[in-house]
């Protein structure tokens, strides 16, 4: 009997050691990790994602979308000829159109592309000049959608959050052409200029191909009404410079079969 | 190492060194009806009916949200002047419908609308039309359908009839009825009276004749129906039951299914010779023909594997082979009119449902959520589908409808019970 007390007291004990030796623990200050913050670009370099010589094609192609867009929207109304259905007592013909005045972002919409050129010309390629080799060989697997990726490199670290920010943001606001018979087709590529307070300051420019097919122009419909209605967007304003130039790439792929 | 780099570069979306833009994928987003004003067209009072069936026509796609007209804070007063857009932001349209009706000196109504882009500042789409005013609601079908191509690269169709089996009367005594009705469940006629059990009624590619299977004198066989002069005919003669028909896309031909012995085969009619050439020879039970959209292949259901399962066969017959291998039970394949899918009906867990997959049997989707839905039938676009739906207990049927991503899906309003609807293709 009084080994029986003896050992439950000294269980008891026991515990309560063992609940003060852990709170001893927990008192001592946890130990400190040193941490560097190193600029991702910096160590990783990773820059040529595409090889040096098609750099220039697919350059050229995004200086020149800014017509084909514009061409894009005005023949709307010639084109409704053809989709009006003259059922037989009905006859549909086009309505006359007055078309609204233009945007007076118009006169910007030259100067925007020019910029880019010049821009690109200099820097960039001594840029990709510089650090090519490693991520040549990554590049044909890389690029999948028409869109050319061109590199990653400094700004890439500064900018992955302004970037998951927007794409959020985007996201909320895009309706994806899910139910079109190729959805996978319908990637859409957009050049985006935008305000201090984060408003849209241009016409967006489609940079993707301009089709006459309706599936491609309802996709490019539905991807610039995402980008008006989403804006304001809400981005931090001292970081502008990173942020006023956009390129939006709609890929609707993910979103198939949801 | 190299993959690693790759995965974040792909990850990632990437930075134009130099060029100051940012590039932003964007993969993710969030379907959702776009928001669309549509007042009262101006003008004649049957303008504020038409604005009325629009509506409801985009409504019901489920990719259009036609705003509240108690919310507009600006009259449309005249449809030749561009509307105030920033009028429109307010209540968060996306899109304008602004319209006009007019009787002329004619008699005839004259209807014009433009679809105006609010974000874009311009006009989308402007048409005009000339019909006898009795034929408005076709008017409003025809606008819903531009408007519906315009904004989904998709034809409409709302200017289309479904046909169905209307069913009424008591339990015991229950009576079927052939019906036509407009897609929107507007102007519901009945075709028989009711007196002999109809069953599987298919339209035509002009919407003008359908082919059913009747039990007409009590003998089950295939006939048409002329929808402009009303009459009915069987199809052919022949001296055992026939069933399950459909015509091919250029409305030539009618793939059916002749019993013969406990054995049923597919077989398919030329309308212009009445010749028939027999497809399947299996001694299994072969049924449920459709044609590809090119009408170079068939799809059919057949047991010959042991269980209800679909197959696709060249149109001549050759070339069969079974392209349903998922759980269950799979029948009743329709091809889509797009070509790029099959619906079926699967069975499985003592429940039926609407499935989809590609030609091929990959992309299986179930996409209806009922306890016994069968019996699949396509819109004129491929983008929509309605089936017959029992409701458990006995409790009736119904028609619903889903959108063929498995959204949307609700029913179709009928005059009493329904089922076994099919859909015509856009009226011409």
């Amino acid at each position: 009997m009084v080994g029986a007390v003896a050992l439950h007291v000294a269980i008891l004990a026991a515990t309560m050691f063992a609940w003060t030796h852990t709170l001893d623990i927990a008192d001592e200050a946890p130990p400190v990790v040193p941490v560097d913050l190193v600029t991702i670009g910096e160590k990783t370099n990773i820059r040529a994602m595409v090889k040096q010589q098609p750099k220039e094609p697919p350059k050229q192609e995004e200086v020149q979308p800014p017509s084909p867009e514009k061409a894009e929207v005005t023949p709307v109304t010639p084109q409704r000829e053809e989709a009006a259905p003259p059922p037989d007592q009905m006859a549909a013909e086009k309505v006359p159109q007055k078309p609204p005045p233009p945007p007076q972002v118009q006169p910007q919409e030259k100067p925007q592309p020019e910029k880019k050129k010049e821009s690109f010309d200099i820097d960039k390629m001594m840029a990709f000049l510089d650090k090519r080799a490693p991520a040549q060989s990554a590049a044909p697997n890389a690029a999948k959608g028409p869109k050319t990726i061109k590199g990653i490199g400094q700004q890439n670290a500064m900018t992955m959050d302004l970037i998951d920010t927007l794409r959020n943001q985007i996201a909320q606001c895009w309706s994806p052409p899910v139910g079109a018979p190729h959805p996978e087709q319908l990637i859409v590529q957009y050049e985006l200029f935008l305000n201090r307070d984060g408003t849209v300051a241009q016409t967006p420019q489609l940079l993707s191909s301009t089709s006459s097919d309706p599936f491609m122009r309802a996709a490019a419909d539905a991807a610039r009404r995402a980008i008006y209605t989403c804006q304001p967007y809400r981005l931090p304003p001292d970081r502008y410079d990173q942020w006023q130039d956009i390129t939006l790439n709609f890929d609707p792929r993910q979103m198939v079969g949801q | 190492m190299k993959k690693i780099a790759l995965a974040l570069a792909a990850l990632f979306a990437l930075t134009v060194p130099g060029s100051a833009a940012l590039q932003v994928d964007v993969n993710q987003g969030n379907i959702q009806p776009l928001p669309i004003a549509i007042p009262d067209f101006i003008g004649d009072p049957q303008g504020a009916n038409i604005a009325k069936v629009v509506r409801a026509d985009l409504e019901r796609s489920g990719l259009f949200k036609p705003l509240d007209p108690k919310s507009y804070v600006e009259q449309i007063k005249s449809i030749n002047a561009a509307p105030t857009f920033a009028n429109w932001r307010v209540i968060n349209a996306q899109g304008l419908v602004t319209g006009q009706a007019q009787a002329q000196s004619d008699g005839r109504l004259r209807v014009d609308f433009r679809l105006w882009d609010i974000y874009g500042e311009s006009q989308m789409l402007g048409l005009q039309y000339f019909t006898q005013p009795e034929n408005w609601r076709r008017i409003a079908h025809l606008i819903s359908d531009a408007i519906y191509e315009r904004i989904t690269g998709e034809k409409g169709y709302f200017d289309t009839r479904i046909v169905f089996i209307s069913e009424g009367g008591p339990a015991k005594n229950r009576k079927k009825k052939l019906a036509v009705m407009d897609e929107d469940g507007a102007n519901p006629i009945f075709l028989t009276r009711g007196d002999y059990l109809v069953l599987t009624p298919r339209f035509n590619p002009t919407a003008q004749m359908i082919a059913y299977m009747s039990y007409i004198n009590g003998k089950p066989r295939v006939y048409l129906f002329d929808l402009e002069s009303g009459r009915q005919e069987m199809l052919g003669n022949f001296p055992n039951m026939t069933f399950s028909p459909r015509f091919s896309p250029d409305g030539n031909k009618v793939a059916m299914t002749l019993e013969n012995g406990g054995n049923s085969d597919i077989y398919v009619m030329d309308l212009r010779t009445r010749s028939y050439t027999r497809l399947t020879t299996d001694p299994s039970i072969d049924t449920s023909p459709s044609f590809s959209p090119d009408g170079k292949q068939i799809c059919f259901e057949s047991d010959r594997g042991g269980s209800q399962q679909i197959y696709v066969m060249n149109a001549d017959g050759s070339n069969q082979h079974r392209i349903s291998f998922g759980s269950g039970k799979n029948g009743t394949p329709v091809w889509s009119p797009r070509g790029d899918m099959i619906a079926f009906t699967k069975q499985g867990g003592g429940a039926f449902h609407i499935g989809v997959m590609r030609p091929d049997g990959s992309g299986e989707r179930v996409i209806s959520n009922g306890w016994e839905d069968e019996g699949p039938t396509w819109a004129p676009n491929g983008r929509v589908l309605m089936y017959s739906r029992t409701l458990q207990g006995g409790r009736g049927s119904q028609i619903w409808s889903v959108d063929v991503t498995g959204r949307n899906e609700r029913r179709v309003i009928t005059p009493g019970d329904a089922s076994d609807p099919a859909w015509s293709p856009l009226i011409q």
